[in-house]
């Protein structure tokens, strides 16, 4: 009996329209797609995207090259030399990131005691010919002074969990 | 010399080509192709004589249907042409007094008055319905050659499935009726199982802390 | 419309005098022909927004205004692209299979009536001629398959001919109802057959209707489409018979898969939705509302409501296991095609056929 009720079932095609009673309510639903270039998600204050290094107020580089991004980089992407500055300070004189070998795991900025290299918000760069992507300390220290005001405010949002 | 006639000898060169290479050509594939070139153009001389229910059929059958699954069977066959024609010259002549036999009958009954055949289409008016006169005809006067023809195709399509139908016990072949008539129910059973037991799973970390 | 068209007919007959007969026949073709071609690019655009909306997505819509610009930017693409023949292909047979396969589903239009009398070739047998046409589009399928020298091609072409001649049965007895229920080959005369009634109730998909979906259904199965396209199964022999093509060759296969559903849709509506009647005609109110909407309009509505199926069925169903296809076209749609020609010749005798 049973076996008798699901062949007429069948042919009645009841399943075939219970799915396609699905697709066409889904066919006036409000669609969800982000159309990207004129809208845009919203992201973490904790996003990480392109690197950046900041200066103090003053105009002062922060970072005091001690190595541990370097260190801790898992895809061995920070490449940093040291020497001493004429005033005695010790600064970098090379700090590179090649971005992409960058995995963008965020350990750099995590591990930095004076908030020198951090990632921004920045995910809308490119470039055009193999070595564009490869960060030197001055692209570094640009990309940081383009958008000090946002790091700022990121860092100060997160302050409380760190 | 009318359009008409312009395209009969039209349709009837690119017939008589086209059989000439079906038998010529070197590739089976082209070969088959060829006859299906012949069939279309036969058709048109068909639909020349006003027999458009005759032409489309031989179209829909023959080129359709018949000559597609030939083309599959030639399609997948590995065939040797040095093996094919090593016994030509030998079989030449058998295969030229056929031709030559055939020839004869044709000629004889296209040839000979009092049958009829071949010679002026009858020309008939527009709403003569050529489709319905092939009905009649086949229903009423030619009912029983037509059903004797019938049975015949019947028995050797029924001959057919049983030469190359063998039940094997070894194979496992999948009943799809069966597969798709599953429902949910027959293979799923849901049981609600609480995610964490509270009264028991108190009790027993205390009898492991003792 | 059909005024303009005279006056231009009388003043080519003055102007040509027997050498119109050809010209004339040549511009009633590419009137018929111009918006088919149209009608397949945008239903390239149609497919792609209605799987969109489906999917809650918006579709293409960066060309032009709401997308409408794609298709006119997808085939300058395909039109500039290299036409690649690979090197161990036959190459002429490479060439001729995409013409082939367009041809029979462009021929097929000739006996389609758009409207009462607006058909190119009033043939009697115009349902014959449509299967016969719509059979052969199977031969650039295979051909392409062969040609290609590629395993890929030739598995797609044997599935696709194989899914082809299987599913032609079926389609082939479902007209057979049709066809007893018109008494009449000619499709104009189909749909004649259908006006007895009250509006839609006097169509045959009433008295016909389970040989209207396995029609469709079939239909479906012809054209190659989802959930059918086990021709094109990307998964298991990436796109089938047409992957060796490119370019022109690639969008010609496309044009005539497009061009065949349009006329399957338009086949389902002359032989089972009144062609270009008026599904409201002699109803109360509405009746009177749309009776001066023009018969091309109904049709055109008929087949695009077609179409929309064909993308809906697309949207919605998982493709088809390969046995379980030819379990279907041999052993539920044949029988059951049988079973309704001898049901309906049946009823057609007894004093209940109201059709």
């Amino acid at each position: 009996m049973n076996k008798l009720i699901n062949f007429f079932k069948s042919f009645l095609l009841l399943e075939l329209l219970k799915g396609m009673s699905v697709t066409g309510k889904y066919f006036f639903a409000r669609h969800i797609t982000v159309e990207y270039p004129e809208e845009k998600t919203p992201q973490s204050f904790r996003f990480r995207g392109l690197h950046a290094q900041r200066r103090y107020p003053n105009g002062e580089e922060r970072c005091i090259g001690c190595k541990l991004c370097e260190a801790v980089c898992p895809a061995l992407a920070i490449k940093i030399e040291v020497a001493e500055r004429a005033d005695g300070s010790r600064r970098t004189t090379q700090y590179d990131i090649d971005l992409t070998k960058c995995i963008f795991c965020g350990f750099c900025e995590e591990s930095c005691p004076v908030d020198a290299i951090v990632e921004t918000r920045v995910y809308e760069y490119h470039g055009e010919k193999r070595g564009d992507l490869y960060y030197t300390k001055e692209m570094l220290l640009a990309v940081g002074d383009k958008h000090e005001e946002q790091i700022a405010k990121d860092r100060a949002a997160d302050a409380k969990y760190r | 010399m009318n359009f008409e006639t312009i395209l009969f000898y039209l349709f009837a060169a690119v017939t008589v080509f086209a059989a000439l290479r079906v038998i010529t050509a070197r590739n089976p594939l082209h070969a088959v192709l060829f006859l299906v070139l012949a069939f279309v153009s036969s058709a048109g001389i068909w639909l020349l004589l006003e027999a458009e229910f005759l032409a489309i059929t031989l179209v829909l059958v023959y080129v359709g249907a018949v000559m597609v699954l030939f083309l599959f069977v030639v399609m997948m066959l590995d065939i040797n042409l040095e093996q094919l024609r090593k016994g030509f010259w030998q079989w030449l002549p058998v295969g030229a007094m056929l031709a030559a036999l055939i020839v004869v009958q044709m000629v004889y009954v296209l040839g000979d008055k009092t049958t009829g055949a071949g010679m002026t289409a009858v020309r008939h008016a527009a709403d003569y319905d050529n489709t319905k006169e092939l009905g009649r005809l086949i229903y009423t006067d030619y009912v029983y050659p037509f059903e004797l023809a019938a049975v015949l195709l019947l028995v050797a399509m029924v001959a057919a499935i049983a030469l190359t139908f063998r039940r094997r016990r070894d194979t496992k072949t999948q009943d799809i009726s069966k597969q798709v008539s599953v429902k949910r129910n027959d293979r799923v059973r849901i049981v609600s199982v609480p995610s964490v037991k509270k009264q028991e799973a108190t009790e027993s970390s205390a009898h492991v802390a003792e | 419309m059909m005024e303009l068209l005279q006056t231009l007919q009388l003043l080519g007959q003055d102007l040509l005098g027997p050498a119109w007969l050809p010209v004339w026949t040549a511009v009633k073709i590419m009137i018929i022909i111009l918006p088919i071609m149209g009608g397949v690019a945008y239903l390239t655009l149609a497919e792609r927004k209605v799987l969109g909306f489906m999917q809650i997505r918006p579709g293409p819509n960066r060309v032009g205004y709401w997308g409408l610009l794609q298709p006119v930017a997808d085939g300058l693409k395909l039109l500039t692209k290299e036409f690649i023949i690979p090197n161990g292909s036959n190459k002429f047979l490479f060439v001729a299979a995409p013409v082939l396969a367009l041809t029979p589903a462009l021929a097929a239009w000739a006996v389609v009536p758009f409207d009462d009398g607006m058909i190119l070739a009033d043939v009697n047998a115009g349902l014959l001629y449509l299967l016969a046409m719509t059979s052969l589009g199977v031969y650039g399928i295979i051909i392409a398959g062969w040609a290609s020298n590629s395993k890929y091609a030739f598995l797609g072409a044997l599935r696709s001919a194989a899914q082809i001649v299987s599913y032609e049965l079926a389609m082939g007895f479902a007209l057979v109802c049709v066809l007893l229920a018109a008494q009449s080959m000619n499709l104009g005369e189909i749909v004649r057959g259908q006006s007895h009634g009250t509006g839609m109730l006097g169509w045959y998909w009433i008295p016909l209707f389970p040989m209207f979906v396995v029609y469709f259904i079939a239909g479906v199965a012809e054209t190659n489409r989802a959930p059918f396209d086990l021709a094109e199964g990307e998964s298991e022999i990436v796109a089938g018979f047409h992957v060796e093509y490119s370019g022109m060759g690639f969008a010609i296969f496309f044009l005539a898969e497009y061009a065949n559903m349009i006329l399957i849709a338009a086949m389902t509506s002359v032989m089972f939705l009144g062609g270009w009647l008026n599904p409201f005609h002699g109803w109360p109110v509405l009746g009177a509302m749309t009776d001066a909407i023009p018969g091309l309009i109904w049709m055109l509505g008929k087949m695009s409501a077609m179409l929309f199926i064909f993308l809906w069925f697309r949207a919605t169903f998982p493709r088809y296991r390969y046995d379980q296809l030819m379990r279907l076209g041999w052993k539920v749609f044949i029988p059951l095609t049988l079973i309704w020609v001898v049901v309906v010749a049946a009823w057609m005798q007894t004093p209940y056929w109201l059709w």
